[in-house]
């Protein structure tokens, strides 16, 4: 059997509108795939390969469908698994998507069924990262009184983090930038945040932190030293509780 | 006393933070707090992890004495007045300093204020309030304040501090009287209880003037004639359904305070709750004696907490005990265990240990321990069994129990299931069906699920592990021989 495959941008819209387009096509949900257009992957034989141009309104109908045929919680579910690294999601939404629209707002709670596996490891995965970084990230002031915290998330998270640090440090400047897919949030007092594509920035012109920063993380590191006790030394349940993986962009771990 | 003049910030943050690192609690949790849009912090309800030190113990808030002289000479305290240390106070300012600009950077979810006796109890908690009242009003600070109150402070003044705190505790430090007396000459049992009762009552009446919909908070109702008959040790003739009832019962009975939602501008007397906490292993006590306290507090005082520190011994003196391998970690572990049970499992401590069996199994956690007593209630069919009963497996944990209860509704479920929704089957496997099923043909004797327990003990949490992954070889089965005998 033929199959057809729809190739979209590693985006939400992305993604929604290559549902729009694989349902519109009337091709059957079992013939088509959903996968990136930038994904590294042999061609596979028999197949059409369909590009997908984001447009921003079919995404929309995709969204609203989805809040009415199955439910808001669902729609965030999706949202959350859409940031995961995993080159599968694309297709996993779809499927999810497909039987959303069938069974309705309880799909949700359907664990033992595969697709929806699939969607909730996603959803996990994410969710557990945004909870970790919302305390593993670390501001340093630079001399223009922004903050400036730097992270190399697994999964697209910086979007998911904005909201609670906007609720938290509203009267703060701030900027998060996600290293690794050259994505920063920038927040201004009073105006709310933004995302920015930051691979034409250069950051290492930042002012350079001054000497009443370093004092202040001097502060933290000793505070975070003299806190341990001595007779309990586990480093191993402090490497459990706090991958090596977070420990590069934080204050008390780096010198 | 050795007081130290003109010590940098450093220096005495370097003194008060070691000077507070015994202190167990370095919880987050209990209230959900929107910011507000024009200062400076939120707070949320399951509490978020800033970092872990060496010891592996999470650092959430910024946790520090606001002074190390104290009156009082509690032995097993190092902060005593008459131990030789360095003593040193922080004014309001410099408190107030800290926690704002470790809390912007993102170091920490707010502070941990407690601190030493300078002068009296009134003077230092007013000290103290003094600190939060310009934190609060004056910085706009809007995140999570946890404060201990000094027994024997005014009742005004533990009130005052009340609004300002998220949450408030008093230590019980030992958990009989008689250990106080012994330990803590200065302190007394009625001086520590008395606050505690105050803060309960007042939390309550402040929520029944918000008209919140909490039922949890009322005091605990007369004992039921029903759980005088659940002695948990033997099998005592109750069906399955009769011990679920008992379990829900149990855990409402239980059921501390729920996470208050604050709105902007809200205010709400010590809204995450109270806690509390006691010294294990310094004092004769054992296990069961101390799971009823912590079960008494829960019932009796609301506690959203009980924390157990184990004991370390940080002063030569003739009343306190030398225990040979360091600190009683895997008791404070078997602590929290059956702590957790509690809470959130229905468990009476009558069911955990008794006055026949006192202590905690060092080799099986509290909850297999208890399913092995009790074979005759399993196994437990996945597909039917009711919420009270699912959550007395092994391996199964409150919200795999939600998932569970949830998903079968679509499909039945079978074990590649149950491990995708999260259950721990190497623990759960021997006490469970799907349709009917085992997962594997096994006996079901109580030897050999002791057997295959056993050699699953999370040994990295407690620190135990070796860095030996090998072993001898050996003609006979030695673990499995010291096994057959029953811990």
């Amino acid at each position: 059997m033929e199959q057809y495959i729809f190739q979209c941008e590693d985006s939400l819209d992305g993604i929604f509108t290559a549902i729009y387009n694989a349902w519109d096509s009337g091709y059957g949900h079992k013939n088509i795939q959903i996968q990136f257009i930038d994904q590294m992957m042999n061609y596979q034989l028999f197949s059409k390969y369909i590009p997908v141009v984001t447009d921003y309104e079919k995404s929309e109908k995709v969204v609203r469908t989805i809040k009415k045929k199955i439910s808001v919680e669902a729609y965030e579910t999706i949202c959350r698994a859409a940031m995961t690294d995993r080159q599968d999601k694309a297709d996993a939404i779809y499927r999810f998507v497909i039987l959303g629209i069938h069974y309705g707002s309880s799909i949700i709670t359907n664990y033992s069924n595969p697709v929806v596996q699939t969607i909730f490891e996603m959803n996990r995965a994410v969710g557990n990262e945004v909870h970790h970084y919302t305390g593993f990230l670390r501001f340093s002031e630079l001399k223009n009184h922004v903050l400036y915290g730097k992270i190399n998330p697994k999964n697209n998270v910086i979007t998911l983090l904005a909201p609670h640090f906007a609720d938290r440090l509203p009267v703060e400047n701030w900027i998060i930038h996600d290293e690794v897919r050259q994505l920063a949030i920038v927040h201004q007092i009073g105006e709310g945040w933004v995302q920015v594509d930051t691979s034409e920035v250069d950051f290492s012109e930042l002012g350079k932190i001054n000497n009443e920063e370093e004092s202040l993380e001097q502060l933290w590191k000793s505070f975070v030293e003299s806190i341990a006790i001595l007779e309990r030394t586990n480093y191993k349940l402090q490497r459990q509780n706090l991958p090596i993986r977070f420990r590069r962009n934080m204050t008390e771990f780096t010198n | 006393m050795h007081i130290q003049e003109n010590l940098t910030i450093q220096q005495k943050l370097e003194i008060l933070s070691d000077a507070a690192k015994y202190d167990v609690a370095c919880t987050s949790s209990g209230v959900d707090r929107q910011g507000d849009g024009k200062s400076m912090g939120n707070s949320v309800a399951s509490g978020i992890c800033h970092t872990f030190s060496a010891d592996g113990r999470c650092i959430s808030l910024l946790k520090i004495l606001y002074t190390n002289e104290c009156i009082f000479d509690c032995k097993y305290c190092i902060n005593r007045s008459s131990n030789d240390v360095k003593r040193t106070s922080f004014t309001p300012e410099e408190v107030c300093s800290l926690t704002m600009e470790f809390y912007r950077r993102n170091y920490i979810e707010g502070l941990f204020l407690s601190s030493g006796i300078l002068r009296n109890p009134n003077y230092t908690m007013d000290l103290i309030y003094q600190t939060l009242y310009q934190l609060r009003m004056i910085h706009q600070f809007n995140g999570y304040i946890h404060v201990k109150a000094i027994p024997g402070t005014d009742p005004e003044l533990v009130d005052k501090i009340g609004w300002l705190a998220d949450r408030m505790s008093v230590n019980l430090e030992l958990p009989t009287a008689d250990g106080l007396k012994m330990l803590a000459p200065n302190k007394n049992r009625t001086n520590i209880l008395r606050p505690m009762k105050q803060i309960q009552n007042g939390i309550y009446s402040n929520r029944q003037q918000l008209g919140l919909k909490d039922k949890q908070v009322l005091l605990p109702s007369k004992e039921i004639a029903v759980s005088n008959q659940q002695t948990g040790m033997v099998a005592t003739g109750l069906t399955n359904q009769d011990i679920s009832s008992i379990h829900k019962e149990n855990a409402l009975r239980v059921k501390r305070l729920s996470a208050v939602n604050m709105k902007k501008g809200d205010r709400v007397y010590v809204p995450a709750g109270q806690s509390t906490q006691m010294i294990i292993g310094a004092t004769p006590e054992n296990d069961f004696e101390l799971v009823s306290v912590a079960e008494a507090l829960y019932r009796n005082f609301n506690l959203k907490r009980v924390f157990y520190s184990a004991f370390i011994k940080v002063n030569e003196d003739s009343m306190l005990p030398t225990i040979a391998g360091g600190p009683p970690l895997l008791r404070e572990h078997r602590l929290y265990q059956a702590d957790w049970l509690m809470r959130y499992y229905g468990f009476s401590s009558g069911e955990l240990l008794s006055e026949k069996q006192p202590n905690f199994n060092v080799l099986l956690d509290p909850k297999c321990d208890w399913a092995l007593r009790n074979l005759h209630l399993f196994p437990v069919e996945i597909n039917k069994a009711d919420y009270y009963t699912l959550l007395r497996v092994p391996g199964i944990g409150v919200k795999s129990v939600s998932r569970i209860m949830e998903a079968r509704k679509h499909a039945r479920l079978d074990f590649a299931d149950l491990k995708k929704i999260g259950v721990v089957l190497k623990r759960a496997m021997y006490f469970i069906t799907c349709s009917g099923k085992t997962m594997y043909a096994m006996k079901f004797n109580e030897n050999f699920i002791t057997n295959q327990l056993t050699s699953l003990e999370d040994k990295i949490i407690l620190g135990l592990e070796d860095n030996t992954t090998y072993q001898q070889l050996s003609l006979f089965d030695v673990k499995n021989f010291n096994m057959g005998i029953k811990a």
